[in-house]
């Protein structure tokens, strides 16, 4: 069995105002994998991932960390967010100090680091995210991919195991969402373990290792990028579009065109080659 | 407001220590404020601008523009105190009606400029300070003076979100204004009653947010950051030693006496 670094049993949870947002979820972050969640607004996914670090505790299930069962108190709580950092979807709501170079600092500083030692994550994480430029600049003079950087060096400067992003590529032009993703395979090469939410089905496609399909609260399906998105009626449940090369390849081979036994291609030069060889 | 925040993060004296030029415009300010002499507020009034436009290079048509927001206010001040009816008697120069005289006795007018020139000379310090040393600087500052925690994080979070709600206020003034929200009196009246409604709204849900987030980077009620280092340089703390000399020079000269002492 594959060692699950995160990972939820039936976990229930309602809102204050009486919504229940997770009813009976169950899944497991495989360790060092790429992980997308998709699903619709309102599916949970945002509230699933605020379980992960104890900022939400499950009505009732269990969360694991590692395989461990998640416990309440102040010094698990700690330990825990240490290891499982969130980049919140709205920079401008995460980012809390107007000095760019403070903000990163917050993170490592609260885990108990001298000085020295802050510096030099603080250094490192801006480097990794190629924003060392902005370390003396205001967070209120920047744009809105810059912020987006700086919320991700935010987590990067603690060093977790494990990375969620809620929805990193939402408002971000292109040229900066290619950065984020290459900044997420550098990350994931190092051995930490990244799980975003999306709705870009594309991008899920090609960057991911595994993906979770949410629907009302609920895990509707599972599986590798190519087994989910072939699966037509998991994808019409959640309302999702099927990513372009699927769709596109499953109709060349309707026609002919591609070899029935052919692998589906995770990219473009993937799917030209997959042409150029017939 | 936001013209002087872009000045503070890139004006010439940026790299300066924090600490000097607040110990610069401070001591400043005090002079100006503890001597009833006219000498020093002028003096000091020509001094924070050549620092101001030489100094930091700040262009001198915005600096006169800065300057004129509280002159407007300290010239109708300065009127008031200035312009006194009386009732016969004194030399006042004005125009009698009947018993009463409305009008400037010199005395008053020279209490006016004293005052207006007082004002200019502190108001000209304070802004020395918010043109060359951005704010986050200023709190680091205070830190050092032990200024208690609670003051400083209040400080800092207001002061970063306060661009935030300003970008949120101006998203929902365009969305309203493009459908009509402000086309005439009645629709502006409703339109910015709801515009500050939802920038409260807004502002309750994001603190939510903004706490979720400080929570999940293991906050648990400091928000400690690393300050930055200036190096103190011993050429500018000279120089500010000088200068005030200077300044505390001119003003006893000038025929200045603290407060307290004896009134001319």
């Amino acid at each position: 069995m594959a060692e699950f670094i995160l990972e939820a049993r039936d976990v229930f949870f309602d809102y204050p105002d009486g919504t229940s947002a997770l009813k009976g979820v169950s899944l497991g972050i495989e360790k060092g994998k790429k992980v997308a969640v998709l699903g619709p607004n309102g599916a949970g996914k945002s509230t699933l991932f605020l379980h992960f670090n104890g900022v939400y505790r499950p009505k009732s299930g269990k969360v694991f960390f590692s395989g461990s069962e998640v416990r309440y108190n102040h010094s698990s709580m700690m330990a825990l967010r240490k290891n499982v950092g969130i980049v919140f979807q709205d920079p401008d709501a995460q980012l809390f100090s107007a000095s760019v170079y403070q903000e990163i600092s917050f993170g490592p500083l609260n885990l108990g680091l001298n000085e020295e030692q802050v510096k030099e994550r603080v250094n490192r994480a801006m480097a990794a995210t190629g924003i060392t430029e902005l370390g003396e600049k205001p967070t209120h003079l920047l744009s809105y991919g810059e912020k987006k950087l700086v919320s991700i060096a935010d987590i990067l400067a603690m060093e977790p195991s494990v990375i969620i992003c809620d929805e990193p590529a939402a408002w971000l032009d292109p040229g900066h969402t290619a950065r984020v993703l290459e900044l997420f395979d550098r990350i994931n090469r190092n051995g930490t373990t990244v799980v975003m939410s999306t709705h870009d089905v594309d991008m899920a496609y090609s960057w991911s290792e595994y993906v979770y399909v949410m629907h009302g609260g609920k895990i509707a399906g599972e599986g590798t990028p190519q087994a989910v998105f072939q699966d037509d009626g998991l994808l019409k449940l959640a309302g999702l579009q099927k990513p372009l090369l699927v769709d596109l390849s499953e109709h060349m081979r309707r026609k002919g065109l591609l070899a029935e036994n052919s692998g589906l291609p995770r990219s473009r030069s993937e799917f030209l080659q997959l042409l150029d060889s017939r | 407001m936001f013209n002087i925040d872009c000045y503070a993060y890139s004006n010439k004296l940026r790299s300066c220590h924090p600490g000097e030029k607040f110990v610069f415009a401070f001591l400043t300010m005090a002079i100006c404020l503890a001597f009833p002499s006219r000498t020093a507020s002028l003096a000091v009034i020509v001094l924070m601008a050549g620092a101001a436009i030489l100094g930091a290079g700040i262009p001198w048509r915005v600096y006169i523009k800065l300057m004129s927001v509280p002159l407007s206010f300290l010239l109708a001040g300065a009127a008031a105190i200035a312009v006194s009816v009386s009732r016969g008697g004194g030399p006042v120069y004005g125009i009698t009606i009947g018993v009463f005289t409305l009008g400037v006795s010199p005395r008053d007018f020279s209490t006016a400029a004293d005052v207006l020139f007082k004002s200019l000379g502190s108001v000209s310090c304070l802004y020395f300070l918010s043109l060359t040393t951005p704010v986050t600087e200023i709190i680091s500052v205070l830190k050092k003076m032990r200024i208690p925690a609670l003051f400083i994080e209040l400080m800092s979070l207001v002061y970063r979100f306060i661009f935030v709600m300003m970008e949120t206020a101006s998203r929902i003034y365009v969305a309203q204004s493009s459908r009509w929200g402000y086309a005439s009196f009645k629709t502006s009246y409703r339109s910015l009653s709801r515009l500050l409604s939802a920038v409260f709204l807004r502002s309750y849900y994001r603190s939510q947010m903004t706490y979720t987030a400080l929570v999940s980077r293991c906050y648990t009620g400091e928000l400690n950051v690393i300050e930055p280092r200036y190096a103190a340089s011993v050429k500018n703390i000279m120089l500010i030693v000088l200068i005030e000399i200077l300044l505390l020079a001119l003003t006893l000269y000038g025929g200045g006496v603290p407060v307290g002492g004896i009134h001319s």
